[in-house]
């Protein structure tokens, strides 16, 4: 594995949760690095690359925090699914522990882990400023030799001596691995069992064998056949594995903190900090909660006041150039595809990176200050009822701007039912892209006057909706986690950080790697789906799209239209026959209990690709295509009617019926692009589109009926 | 008949106490791997908003634990 062959080496960072190892790989890779995904498992892991001084690149790999090789969540199995496992692609071929340096005495149980692996390891103390700071001096020479590997003080930080990591990490990969007394004297039935599982599966590291025995139920790199002589030798010598790790990880305490106090001068008294007094109030009975809320209140704001000139931008941008393409570009279906399909999906795909921004970096700025933790410990219990956790809060308020980012934020769920469910419920939340479907739907049908003087029927039924969708997401979750079932069990168990002042570096380094993520990884897809859903509407069976312009010509002619006036009625009969015209006739039977007409089924389907399309299709449909004018629109709607029967499309109990679909359904194919990636699966997205579609249109039906 | 020891649960406010030992082998396992032994000196510093669960420290540490988990956790009178 040594030779300077061609292979690229492999260097994990290797740590507990909060001791500053995304800082370092961030310090150490800065914006070479990318989100990875680990086949079989939801939890990606960051990627980057590091060049060594000798000009030699390699791979860098920032493993989940972890505070023991004994996983008790799902990223917390990544780390030992990776280290347990020699042929696995990201074994790696040397290891930076990072441990801080103020807390020691709490930090060096997983080192002594690896060390047993017999891995390449050094040990790099961070924290190093803030332990001068506070008077806490760490002989790096004493670790050094107690420990049999390179020790070296840094701080991600200020960047201190992180040449000098560098430097180490390329000694420890050249130097031939020395072979290591174990750090842990395992009992005689750890020895025995060790000595049959290396006989089974042709290993020579009795850790890693007793590991495997440890972890054999889940271990995804074992054969059907291995798990099964790994489960008899367990069996056979009545392993007991979880009082087993427990004595294993106490006598490795025992053996290490005496060699912490030996290397520790000035061990840490713990006074009051300015942290205790800060969460005196933070974490109080009632400010807690309310400065809680009134937090996400402003970063709610702030996502849409701060969003709003940059999409507005974006957006404008993209019509410009779409517009001036549509008069430059000779007339043909290839100039429609890259107007109407390609640059309509990018502009649907980047029109979301300011929100995206602005919401990754409040939210990140909460977690690099460590406010995070403390919203975890004040709400896990009222989300755990609903098949939460307190960290689904976050995600649930994110979705009032945008369910997509909402959604990747929440990977800091650890169990994996939890954050499925969060992962299911967050659309429910009425985004911002609802916001102008709600408005034309409203004030076309529901009437002005005040309910209480102040309060109109309007902004009721504006605030209905969002409570509509708060309720659904509660109540899924409450259905969801009856249903669902994992092995991962729930726990609290969280240390809540010394608050910090944030990192800036880490903060735009992760907007940016948000952003990236979304683009290209969602990006993908959304601008296929626009494209399949631009040539539905573009092209027709047969030569109808042809009539369609003839007769929209012939009638135009008779009435005498002028030019802006016959391109919408030939738009609009265009539309009638085109594919989706005709999906739109095919649902109609479908829709016609919900009081929909097949113009509104057009729409249903263009809303597919966003809620916002919506209003855009109605205008295309009913002819007024090339104005902008929601008034104009409205009066065009309240005067439809159906084609068969001649009564009126909108009535009250159709708009609020449509209201409902709205609120309800899963319309946005960003959506369900980012579950798709989250989940690793698109069986999730497929269930989670299944059944807010089904409740959707049973929330419609009844609504439509009590009201009409 | 008296009980011959306390859990986390039952520390008063700013209260202090030893852990002797956990009751929970799954918990025990997840709980000393973060730091909290038998032998850690543990504050109780105040109960979640909604209750359920706890702010404690171990051993200048702070912690937020759910009560099953702070009512597995032994410590001394
Ligand atoms: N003072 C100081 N703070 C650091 C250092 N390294 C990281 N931090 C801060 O410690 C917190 C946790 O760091 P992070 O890298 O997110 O930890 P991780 O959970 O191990 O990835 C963040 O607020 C960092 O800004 C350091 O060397 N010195």
């Amino acid at each position: 594995m040594k030779e300077a062959g061609e292979k690229l080496l492999n260097v994990a960072l290797v740590g507990n949760p909060n001791s500053g190892k995304s800082t370092i790989f961030n310090k150490l890779t800065g914006l070479r690095q990318k989100t990875g995904n680990f086949p079989g498992v939801t939890v990606d892991a960051k990627e980057g690359r590091l060049r060594l001084p000798s000009g030699r690149e390699l791979r860098l790999t920032d493993l989940p925090g972890t505070y023991s090789l004994h996983p008790t969540s799902s990223d917390e199995k990544i780390v030992a699914a990776v280290l347990a496992n020699p042929r696995d692609p990201h074994f790696p071929d040397a290891v930076i522990y990072v441990a801080d340096a103020t807390h020691l005495e709490k930090h060096l149980l997983l080192l002594t882990q690896l060390l047993d692996l017999n891995v390449p390891v050094l040990l790099a103390l961070n924290m190093s400023d803030t332990a001068a700071e506070i008077g806490i001096k760490v002989s790096p020479g004493i670790l050094a030799e107690r420990l049999g590997i390179p020790v070296v003080p840094v701080s991600g930080r200020t960047g201190e001596n992180i040449q000098k990591l560098i430097g180490e990490v390329e000694k420890l990969l050249l130097a031939p691995l020395a072979a290591r007394k174990p750090f842990y004297v395992p009992t005689e039935l750890e020895k025995q069992v060790a000595e049959a599982v290396c006989l089974n599966l042709n290993l020579d590291n009795p850790y890693q064998a007793l590991l495997i025995a440890h972890h054999q139920s889940w271990l995804p790199f074992l054969s059907p056949q291995e798990r099964a002589t790994l489960e008899a030798i367990v069996k056979n010598k009545e392993f007991q594995s979880l009082r087993i790790q427990v004595d294993e990880t106490l006598e490795r305490y025992d053996r290490f903190t005496p060699l912490v106090q030996a290397a520790v001068q000035n061990p840490p008294q713990f006074p009051s900090t300015p942290t205790d007094r800060i969460d005196a109030f933070l974490t109080h009975r009632w400010v807690g909660p309310l400065f809680f809320f009134v937090v996400m209140l402003l970063v709610f704001q702030a996502i849409y006041d701060w969003s709003a000139v940059p999409m507005d931008l974006i957006e404008n941008m993209f019509s410009g150039l779409t517009s001036w393409l549509k008069i430059h570009l000779p007339q043909h279906w290839l100039s429609d595809l890259l107007t109407d399909g390609i640059l309509a999906g990018f502009s649907g795909i980047l029109v979301f990176v300011p929100q995206i921004a602005i919401l990754f970096f409040l939210i990140t700025l909460l977690e690099e200050v460590g406010y995070m933790a403390r919203v975890v410990f004040m709400f896990d219990k009222t989300m755990r009822r609903f098949g939460m956790n307190g960290r689904s809060v976050v995600s649930l308020i994110s979705g009032g701007a945008c369910a997509v980012p909402a959604i990747m934020s929440s990977r800091t769920i650890g169990n994996w039912k939890e954050r499925l469910i969060t992962t299911m419920v967050t659309p429910f939340i009425s985004c911002s892209a609802r916001i102008p479907v709600y408005a034309v739907l409203i004030g076309l049908a529901v009437p002005a006057n005040r309910v209480f003087g102040i309060l109109s029927w309007q902004s009721l039924t504006f605030g209905s909706m969002y409570a509509l969708g708060v309720l659904a997401a509660f109540a899924s979750g409450f259905v969801l986690k009856k249903v669902l079932r994992t092995h991962d069990l729930s726990y609290l168990a969280i240390e809540l950080p010394v608050y910090r002042m944030p990192h800036w570096k880490n903060l735009w380094l992760t907007v940016w790697e948000k952003v990236l993520a979304f683009v290209i990884g969602a990006g993908k897809i959304i601008l296929i789906i626009s494209i399949v859903l631009w040539a539905m509407a573009r092209f027709g069976p047969g030569d109808d799209m042809q009539q369609a312009e003839a007769e929209a010509l012939r009638i135009a002619a008779t009435q005498q239209l002028n030019d802006t006036a016959t391109a919408d009625l030939v738009a609009a009969y265009q539309l009638e026959s085109s594919y989706a015209g005709c999906l739109g006739k095919l649902i109609e039977p479908a829709i016609r209990p919900l009081g929909y007409d097949w113009k509104i089924g057009i729409a249903l389907i263009a809303s597919f690709a966003a809620r916002d399309v919506f209003v855009g299709t109605m205008s295309t449909i009913y002819s007024i295509g090339s104005s902008d004018d929601d008034v104009m629109l409205r009066e065009k709607m309240q005067s439809a009617t159906f084609d068969d029967t001649g009564t009126s499309v909108y009535t009250l109990a159709t708009a609020l019926s449509l209201l409902v679909f709205y609120a309800l359904a899963m319309q946005c194919m960003s959506t369900v692009a980012v579950v798709a990636r989250e989940t690793g699966h698109w069986k999730w997205a497929l269930f989670q589109f299944a059944f807010m579609s089904l409740l959707a249109y049973f929330g419609a039906w009844v609504v439509y009926h009590l009201f009409q | 008949m008296q009980r011959r020891y306390r859990t986390v649960p039952d520390l008063k406010i700013h209260e202090s106490a030893r852990a002797l030992a956990f009751e929970d082998p799954a918990l025990a396992g997840k709980l000393t791997a973060m730091g909290l032994l038998p032998g850690t000196l543990i504050e109780m510093v105040r109960t979640a908003p909604f209750g359920n669960a706890y702010y404690i420290k171990a051993d200048g540490v702070r912690l937020a634990l759910r009560k099953e988990e702070a009512a597995s956790i032994l410590i001394d009178l």
